[in-house]
Order: C-alpha cells, then structure tokens, then sequence
C-alpha cells in the first residue's frame, strides 16, 4: 500500500485540478471537460476487454447505446427519477453484456471481432427501425435533468462524481486476484486453463462488468478504440489519457476543418506505426530510461524501482 | 405475387450477391494468405468506382467510354494497392491482430475524406451505354441488362480465381502460403513478394467491382456506404468460410439474395437478417459453411 501510494501520488493532484477546474475556466471547457470525463470512462471500460483480455470489441458502444436509452427511456416514458435510472441502466447494460457475452467468449481473434461488430450493428439496427419505442433516428426528445443539473458546473460536479466512482470501483477489479486472472488469460489462455481456471466464464465475467460500466452513461464504435490506443491500452489509466488527447484534439481540429476523420486516421496509424504503446507506454519507456540512469549512479534502490 | 416478380427480384439478388463475391473474395484471399483483416477494403472499391466515373468523364463522348474506364480504374487500384501494401502493410506483418485491424480501420477514415476532398460529396451519375441499358427479355421475364452484365463478371472472376489458385505454379504457391508460410519460405521463395502480389490482387479486384458498380446507380459516400459494405463482405465471408473460394461465392449469393428478399417482405430487416445469420453461423460453426475448423 505505501508502494501505492508513492506511485500514484499524483493522481490526487489530479483530481484536485479536476474539482477546482470549473472554478478557473469558461463554460465552453466545462462541457469539454464533462465530455472528456464520460468518454474516459467509457474507453476505459473498452479497456477491460481489450487490455485485460486482449480481445478487440467492436460493440462496446452497444452497451453504451443501450445504457444511454435505458436511462433516456426510463426518465422519458415513467418519469422515474435519475439516481434510479442510472442504476437501471447498469443492470440494462449487464444484461445485455451477459447475453451477448455468452456467446462472443466462446470465440477469439479475428472472430471474436466480427461477432461483437455484428451484434454491435444488430442492435444499432433494431434501435433505429424500432420507431415507436425508441423514436429511431429522431432521438429521444424531452430528457429533462434535475433542475440543479441545468447548470454546467453542477453538471460537471455530477458527472466528476459518477466517474471517480466507476474508476474506483474498476481499479479494484482490475487489481483484485479477478483482475490477474484476466492478465493471465490475455497471456496464455492455454496455461491458464491448464491450472483449472474456467476461462471462458472469466471472460464473461469480465464481459458483463465492463459492459456494465459503460452503460454508466450512441457514438461510433471506434471512439473507445482509438482512445485506448492513442493513451495506451496497458496502463489502467491509459484510456482516460487518450480520451483528453482525443477530446482537445477534436475541439481544436473540428473549430477549422471538416476533416476530422482524416486528421484521426492519420493520428491513429501514426500511433500504431511509430508509438505503440500509445502516449502512456512512450512516457513509461521514458521513465524506464531514466529511472536505470538513476539506478546506475546510486546503484542501491533497485528492489522499490525495478518492477513496472 | 407472381412468378415473374420473383424471379426478377432473385436476378437483382444474385447480381448483389456478385458484387459482394468480387469485394469477399479478394478480403477472404487477403486474410488466408496475410492474416489481415482489411478493414479499408469497401473503402478501395468505392474510390474504384469514382476513378471509373472520372475516366468515363473524360471520354464520355465516345460510345466506348465506360468499356475503357472500368478496366483502367481497376488498374490504378491495383497500383494504389500496390503502394498501401509496400508503405504500410508491410509494417504490421509482425504485429498484433487488432494493430492490423486498427491500422486498415484507419485507413477507412482517411480513404473517406480523400475521397470528399477528391470528388466532392454530390452523387456521380454514368450514364450507361445503349447495349447494357434497359432490359432484356427472356420468355417474355425483362431483366436488367446490366445486372446480367454484373452477374456475368462476377462468374468470370470467380472461374479466374479458381484456375488461378488450382492450375497456375503462382497459385499453388499461394495456396502454399495458405497452409504454411514457414514451409513456403523455407523452399526458398520470398513471402514478402507473394504477400504483395495477393494483396495486389485482391485490391484489383475490388476496384474492378466497383468501376462496375458504378453505373448501377449513383456513387456517393452517403449512408457510410465503405463500412456497410465492408461489414457485409465479412458477413460474406464468415458464412462461406475464411479461406474457401467456393464458400465465398456460396456466401456471396446467400446474402445477395436473403437481402432482395427481404426487402420485399420485411425492408427494415433485411440487414437484421443478415447480421443473425452471421452471428448463428459463427456461434455454431465459426469456421463457415465451406471452411475447414481451425484451432480456436
């Protein structure tokens, strides 16, 4: 624990720029700030079964989807209050994970990719045609917040709350025996298995909470990819990065071209050719760099340092 | 509903199914011998299509206008293949599965807007010349001409392909490569130069299809056409079986024709449909209809 808290020290200066910054910015940046947060959350989430399982899910914005229209819906069609909505569209999520999940973990790779991409495209489908229940593509209309949350700052308190919430409660799986589970599955399911761990319901496991967890809060798939990769898929805190990257780079390009996509698709096979272990891994290797420069002169202090 | 509806409404499904044939096949040839999932595949057959319209621009004047353009236009995609695979795929052999994925993906999104910045987001119209334009009749059934026209190339490049891989000394090395790269290398041919080869190849393909697809209707970037197609290629492929030439052309037709179909019963499903087809097949048998069951 001390090693801990050496470690990620910083990390509470973080979160104290992050409750003073609407005290310091304009509105404009809130609502950025507020966006940063929610898609943070939501590529760190992608990052449960991507870092964690190394596979690549296409349909993680289903649960996203299906979170957001949970909660939508609910508030819209019985006016049920927001605290419960949010819960609700928890449970929406992971159940949605588990059905889906039941199915993909049986494949990996290539397939596992394709499979999650076509239930992905199955279930934008449905919510789209199905005009009664969900409006299709008019979107749901009339989703009044609590009268507090009108307020940006109030807004951003909020959602800086949920989000710490999730990210606390992710960091404790992902370093919960559960979490090296997963680790190790990633590296070699065939030992894993070989030591008696049923590695298919770990997968589902896993699966349903990091559906659930992005069901917290309808984008294009590829939004929680090309965070995780341009922060680094292999540190926990690596998609949140990306996701402040990804965020500032979108308001700053989209305020003087159209082509935001080609500006994207350039920064992510840039990433992908010269840096990949996103801006977290380019930083660490840094780190290690100079961590074994420091390690030469003292000679001394290799037992606190030497594992990362 | 009578006979005639029918059948025409399998003919459209079958020219569908041929196009999806000439994208699938040259995905499915990409990924057994690379090992690459190429995302950006539907990308390179729409801007076929639109070099096709800017040639048959050029010469539209000349009856034999749209005759020369689909040609060249899969010619100069076999060329800008040819540089993606040297600059870029090149690359990522030794890489992970989803950098490769992730690499092709991002290369939808640039192809995307080059192709706005190119030719602009209003749709491109070929007029057709007179021999494929209108229907033809055959007991007293009119079809499309052009469709036939589709249909026919797609049987052209399926045998192509077949007597490519099975009777040439080039395809039983690529088959070779298939089944085991070590081996191959191993006897001393160099993989690096098959790989572009396929990869050539399979993007020439893809142009071809869509210098042909161009004059069935307009051509536009509307609708996110490069994924949508892109997806169903993969569904295509799934079905069929990675790998498994007459898979593809099965799956091809299948999908080709659950889509005419549906469209007559059920129009908003008729994609639903596809996609559950898929997910059944990969849930039960994930290596296709065709495929031979790898090691999963």
């Amino acid at each position: 624990m001390e090693i801990l808290t050496k470690r990620y020290w910083w990390l509470g200066l973080v979160f104290i720029g992050a409750l003073v910054l609407p005290l310091v910015v304009g509105e404009f940046w809130v609502h950025v700030a507020i966006e940063i947060l929610i898609l943070g959350l939501f590529a760190v989430s992608f990052n449960m079964i991507f870092g964690n399982m190394g596979q690549l899910s296409f349909g993680h914005a289903a649960y996203y989807g299906v979170g957001a229209y949970a909660t939508g819906l609910l508030m819209v069609r019985a006016s049920v209050p927001l605290p419960i909505c949010l819960a609700a569209s928890m449970v929406a999520a992971g159940i949605c994970a588990l059905i889906l999940g039941y199915f993909c973990v049986r494949l990996t790779g290539i397939y596992f990719a394709i499979l999650t991409l076509a239930f992905g495209q199955l279930l934008y489908y449905i919510i789209f045609q199905w005009y009664s229940f969900t409006r299709g593509d008019d979107g749901l209309q009339g989703i009044i917040p609590p009268g507090a949350l009108f307020s940006a700052t109030y807004y951003y308190y909020f959602t800086l709350f949920i989000v710490t919430g999730a990210l606390i409660a992710m960091w404790y799986v992902n370093e919960s025996p559960f979490g090296y589970t997963m680790r190790a599955i990633r590296e070699n399911a065939d030992r894993t298995r070989f030591i008696g761990i049923n590695v298919r319901r770990y997968m589902l496991i896993n699966f349903v909470v990091a559906g659930m967890f992005a069901g917290r809060n309808w984008h294009q798939s590829g939004i929680p990819v090309f965070m995780t990769v341009i922060g680094g898929p292999l540190g926990f805190f690596g998609p949140m990065i990306g996701s402040i990257i990804y965020t500032f780079l979108m308001a700053f390009v989209t305020g003087f071209t159209e082509y935001w996509p080609l500006t994207i698709g350039l920064v992510i096979m840039f990433v992908v050719l010269f840096l990949p272990g996103g801006v977290l891994g380019l930083v660490e290797q840094k780190m290690k760099v100079f961590r074994s420069r420091d390690l030469e002169t003292r000679g001394d202090r290799s037992a606190e340092t030497g594992s990362s | 509903m009578d006979v005639s509806l029918l059948v025409a409404q399998s003919m459209s499904g079958l020219s569908r199914g041929m196009m999806l044939f000439l994208i699938a096949s040259g995905l499915s040839l990409i990924f057994g011998v690379m090992n690459i999932l190429n995302f950006a595949h539907a990308s390179l057959w729409l801007v076929g299509a639109y070099f096709c319209y800017s040639f048959w621009h050029l010469m539209q004047n000349h009856g034999f206008g749209m005759w020369v353009s689909i040609p060249l236009a899969a010619l100069v995609l076999a060329a800008i293949g040819w540089v993606i695979e040297v600059v870029l795929i090149r690359r990522v052999y030794e890489r992970e599965l989803p950098e490769q994925l992730l690499l092709t993906y991002a290369m939808v999104l640039i192809l995307g807007d080059l192709i706005k910045l190119t030719w602009g987001v209003e749709d491109k119209i070929i007029v057709r010349p007179p021999l494929v334009d209108g229907p033809v009749f055959f007991y007293g059934i009119p079809f499309d001409s052009y469709f036939i026209f589709v249909i026919s190339i797609g049987f052209f490049v399926a045998i192509g392909l077949w007597w490519f891989l099975k009777k040439t000394k080039y395809g039983h090395i690529v088959r070779a490569a298939v089944f085991s790269r070590e081996m191959v290398s191993a006897l001393g041919i160099p993989i690096p130069r098959i790989y572009t080869g396929v990869f050539v190849l399979g993007i020439f393909i893809a142009g071809l299809a869509g210098a042909v697809q161009a004059p069935v209707g307009s051509i536009t970037l509307g609708m996110d056409m490069d994924m949508a197609i892109v997806v169903q290629a993969f569904c295509v492929v799934v079905i069929g079986g990675f790998g498994s030439l007459l898979g593809t052309l099965v799956g091809s037709i299948i999908v080709g024709e659950v889509y005419a179909f549906s469209i007559l019963f059920w129009p908003q499903g008729a994609l639903v449909l596809i996609f559950i087809v898929t997910a059944v097949i990969l849930i039960v048998r994930p290596w296709g209809l065709f495929g031979t069951p790898m090691r999963v």
